[in-house]
Order: structure tokens, then C-alpha cells, then sequence
């Protein structure tokens, strides 16, 4: 408990003096995770509503695989995108192992099948009912599809939390690719790691503090828009 | 237009059960023609082909003069020329004003334009002051109203009604009568209304059809169906016998 008080003293005061290296590895951290989400975000959306709107062979095969992929280990995907991208992978001519568009790809193959399998649930919720509405009222295919994802907007926004939540916190997969080299591809989970192995618990407690500060303004902007955009959704009253 | 559908041969089939089979079937323009049943009949799912919301599978449907061959071009067309209220009157997630717009900014249609129609849509049903509440936290009644509003803003040839009162309470119920009433007769509007309450159907039909177990039975003027039914499963369900 001690050691835990002192830590968050220290790591109050670390953060306080603006501290070149754990600013740096912050940078880095939103860099790699919103580059990842936005990734995930743009091939898991469109992607999870074409399943839940199309009728193709072998549906539920394959929503089945995208909802085993959501549980996909870290270190199974780190190792995957490492096989991608060693000298002798299928990427290895780019070089791209140990910098942080490894990492990136890494984060992308967990998160694009959280905000996948997520956005098919959301969508696959919605009835008949949405979209014969718009087309009775003489929505075109793409209008009336627009209208069925803004229906499901709250399930997709579900998605892109969860998916956020999954790649900052994530350190397997981008221990594997990224290295954790200092000033290169050392992020805030990766250092609450060398900080705990070498003793200085201060410092991994000053990064925790750090890495949830940036979940809880991340989500807190999110939630902010939610409420601004959505203003009309409904809170169930239970009394 | 004299008819604006004609069905010939129409089959519908979910899987092995035939739920619909229409050998021939006409409906004229400018009237409020009644499609009469019980439970599982297969009304909604004449409503939906008609609608060109299902697609039949044997058959041949005309709508509003051409031949339906389901092209996405030719059903937008169409559908542009139609709207329906739904028993349930769904309402997108947003404001009442967002849902009666709706029809009209899909045209694109200035926001002039739709701030003008909207409101005078709203104005007919009643619902001017309900403008910018959230159109879930409605009642069934008002839900009704601001459906009616919406599906006429887009200036219908045809209105399907799809057991418009069966939610809601007796006095909400007149109202809208009134309305689908209001609009038949100073639009020219056609209306097709499936419901299972006979008495709206004596209230408000020109024209009636009863269809069971997926087939017509009998159709002919309000009047004459009402008053001397020719088939005993009319008159059954005339008489309360059949409803479910």
C-alpha cells in the first residue's frame, strides 16, 4: 500500500514536470491507437453492416469467425503481423518491423474485428420496420441504408469505445512488433512493463495514471458528441 | 389513372407455405378500397408486394400503369409515387419535425420547401406544437398522426394503410379516420387500408375485399359486401366468428 501512495506522489509529480521521454511515449500511445482505430474503424464499419445487410452463403460462418476473432490474443496477433513483416514475410521488402506502422497493423487486427462483429450486432437489431419506412418514403438504396446506420448508431459507437479500449491498453502485440525502443516505438504500455521489471514503480504508476487520464478524455469526448448528436435518445426509467 | 393495380396470378411463398395466392385483382384509382381478413390471411403481405416492399414469386403486378419487373430505377420511381403508415408507425430516431422531412429531403428538396411542407403537414394533423419534441416519446395516437403527416408530405397517388388504428384509443382512432377521410376526399388520394376491424371498414370503404388463408373470397361496394355477404366465410367473419 505504501509503495503504491508513494507512487502516486511520484507520479503526480512526473507528470507535473512535463517530462520530455513520457511525453514523448504519450505521443506516440494516441498516435499509434487512433491511427489504428480510425483503420479499424473504417474497414470494421462498413464491413460488419454489409454482413448484416447482404444475404451471402455461409453468413453465419462467417459472423461466427469475426466474433472468435474479437477475442483474438494479443500476442497471436503480434506474432502474426511479426511473420508479415520479418525479412523473410510476405512485407518483409518494407521494412516495417520495429516502427510504429508495425504497431499499428498489430492494433488494427485486433480492434477491426471488435468494431466488425460490434457494428453487425448493432445493425442486425434494427427490424424490418427501418427500412421499409425509408423506402416508403421514397428513400433511395444508399439513403435508406444511411438511415439504418444512423439507427445503429449507437451500437457502432458501442464499437469504436470498445475498440479504443482494446488497442491503448494492449501491450502484447506491440511489444512483439514495435520493440519498445526508446525515442522509437516505445509506448505507455510498454513502459508500465520496463518500468515494473526495473523496479521504478513510480514511473509505471505515473504512465498508468497517464494512459487512463487519455481513455477517460477519449471516451469523455466521445460521450460529449453522443450527447450532442443524439439528444433525442431515451434513458429506460426504472422505478 | 384508372387502375392503379392490377395483379394477375400473384404467389407468395415463404419457404413451402403458400401464404398468397391472388388470381386477379384491380383496384381503382380515387377510391379507399378495404383489404378485410383475419389474422395470418396474408393482407400485409398483399400490402407489402403492392407496396413493392416483398417480392412476389409467381405472377404479374402493375403498378400505377407498368409492369413491375422489381429494377431498382423503376421501384424508386414508383415508390416515389406512394407511402404507407404502418401499424406500429415507426419513427426514426430524432425529432417529429426530422421524421415528417424525411420523405422530402430524401427528393432533395430545398429546406425552404421542407420547412413549408412540414409544417403545413403538421398543421392538418394537429401536431404544430409537437414540432421539435423527440417522435419517440409520442403516444400511439400522436405516433399515428405525425405517420399520417409524414407519408402525405411527400404528396402520394397512392396511400397504403396498414391496420392504421388498431394501437391506439377510440378518440385518436376518429381523428384519424377523419383524416385518411379528409385526404380521399380533397387529394383524390387512393387509399389502401388493411385492417380486421369491420366496423372502421363500414365506416370508411368504397370498395372491399375479403381475403383468407392467403385468397380473395369475395370483394365488391362496401355496401354489398357488408349487407349481403355471398360466400358463408365472409359472413362467418362478418359475424365475429373468424377474427383469429
Amino acid at each position: 500500500m505504501e509503495i503504491l501512495v508513494q507512487g502516486l506522489k511520484e507520479g503526480f509529480l512526473l507528470i507535473w514536470q512535463m517530462d520530455a521521454e513520457i511525453f514523448d511515449v504519450t505521443l506516440l500511445s494516441l498516435q499509434v491507437s487512433l491511427t489504428a482505430l480510425v483503420l479499424s474503424a473504417l474497414i470494421g464499419v462498413p464491413l460488419g453492416a454489409a454482413l448484416a445487410l447482404t444475404k451471402v452463403r455461409g453468413k453465419q460462418v462467417i459472423l461466427n469467425t469475426v466474433y472468435t476473432l474479437m477475442g483474438l490474443p494479443p500476442v497471436l496477433a503480434g506474432l502474426l503481423v511479426y511473420l508479415l513483416l520479418t525479412s523473410r514475410g510476405l512485407l518483409g521488402q518494407y521494412e516495417l518491423l520495429f516502427t510504429p506502422a508495425a504497431m499499428v497493423m498489430a492494433q488494427v487486427l485486433l480492434a477491426a474485428p471488435i468494431v466488425c462483429g460490434l457494428t453487425a450486432r448493432a445493425v442486425l437489431a434494427l427490424n424490418q420496420e427501418v427500412y421499409d419506412t425509408a423506402a416508403t418514403l421514397g428513400a433511395t438504396r444508399r439513403q435508406a441504408t444511411l438511415s439504418i446506420m444512423r439507427e445503429a448508431r449507437m451500437g457502432i459507437i458501442a464499437a469504436l469505445t470498445t475498440a479504443l479500449g482494446r488497442v491503448i491498453a494492449e501491450v502484447g502485440a506491440v511489444m512483439l512488433v514495435g520493440g519498445n525502443i526508446r525515442w522509437s516505438t516505445r509506448v505507455l504500455t510498454t513502459s508500465i512493463v520496463l518500468e515494473t521489471r526495473m523496479g521504478n514503480f513510480s514511473t509505471a504508476i505515473a504512465i498508468g495514471i497517464i494512459l487512463l487520464t487519455i481513455s477517460f478524455a477519449i471516451n469523455l469526448f466521445i460521450l460529449t458528441l453522443e450527447k450532442r448528436t443524439f439528444r433525442y435518445e431515451n434513458t429506460i426509467q426504472i422505478t | 389513372m384508372k387502375t392503379p393495380f392490377k395483379l394477375h396470378n400473384i404467389v407468395k411463398r415463404y419457404g413451402e407455405r403458400e401464404v398468397l395466392n391472388i388470381d386477379q385483382l384491380s383496384i381503382p384509382a380515387g377510391n379507399i378500397y378495404t383489404i378485410l381478413g383475419p389474422n395470418g390471411s396474408g393482407k400485409s403481405t398483399l400490402l407489402r408486394i403492392m407496396a413493392l416492399l416483398l417480392v412476389n414469386d409467381e405472377g404479374q403486378l402493375e403498378v400505377l400503369g407498368e409492369k413491375v419487373i422489381w429494377q431498382k430505377g423503376q421501384l424508386l420511381r414508383l415508390r416515389r409515387q406512394m407511402s404507407m403508415v404502418t401499424q406500429t408507425s415507426f419513427m426514426f430516431q430524432g425529432s417529429v419535425y426530422y421524421n415528417v422531412a424525411y420523405g422530402l429531403r430524401a427528393r432533395q428538396m430545398s429546406a425552404k420547401k421542407v420547412r413549408r411542407q412540414v409544417g403545413e403537414m403538421l398543421e392538418m394533423v394537429g401536431m404544430t406544437a409537437y414540432r421539435d419534441a423527440d417522435a419517440r416519446t409520442l403516444s400511439g395516437g400522436e405516433r399515428q398522426k405525425v405517420a399520417i403527416a409524414r407519408a402525405l408530405a411527400v404528396n402520394p397517388r397512392v396511400l397504403f394503410l396498414d391496420e392504421p388504428t388498431s394501437n391506439i384509443d377510440l378518440a385518436s382512432a376518429t381523428d384519424i379516420e377523419n383524416h385518411i377521410r379528409q385526404i380521399n376526399k380533397q387529394r383524390k388520394t387512393t387509399i389502401i387500408m388493411v385492417t380486421h376491424n369491420l366496423f372502421q371498414a363500414r365506416r370508411l370503404a368504397d370498395e372491399v375485399m375479403f381475403i383468407s388463408d392467403g385468397r380473395i373470397i369475395e370483394k365488391g361496394t362496401a355496401e354489398e359486401l357488408f349487407s349481403q355477404p355471398r360466400d358463408e366465410r365472409t359472413a362467418a367473419f362478418l359475424r365475429g366468428e373468424t377474427v383469429f
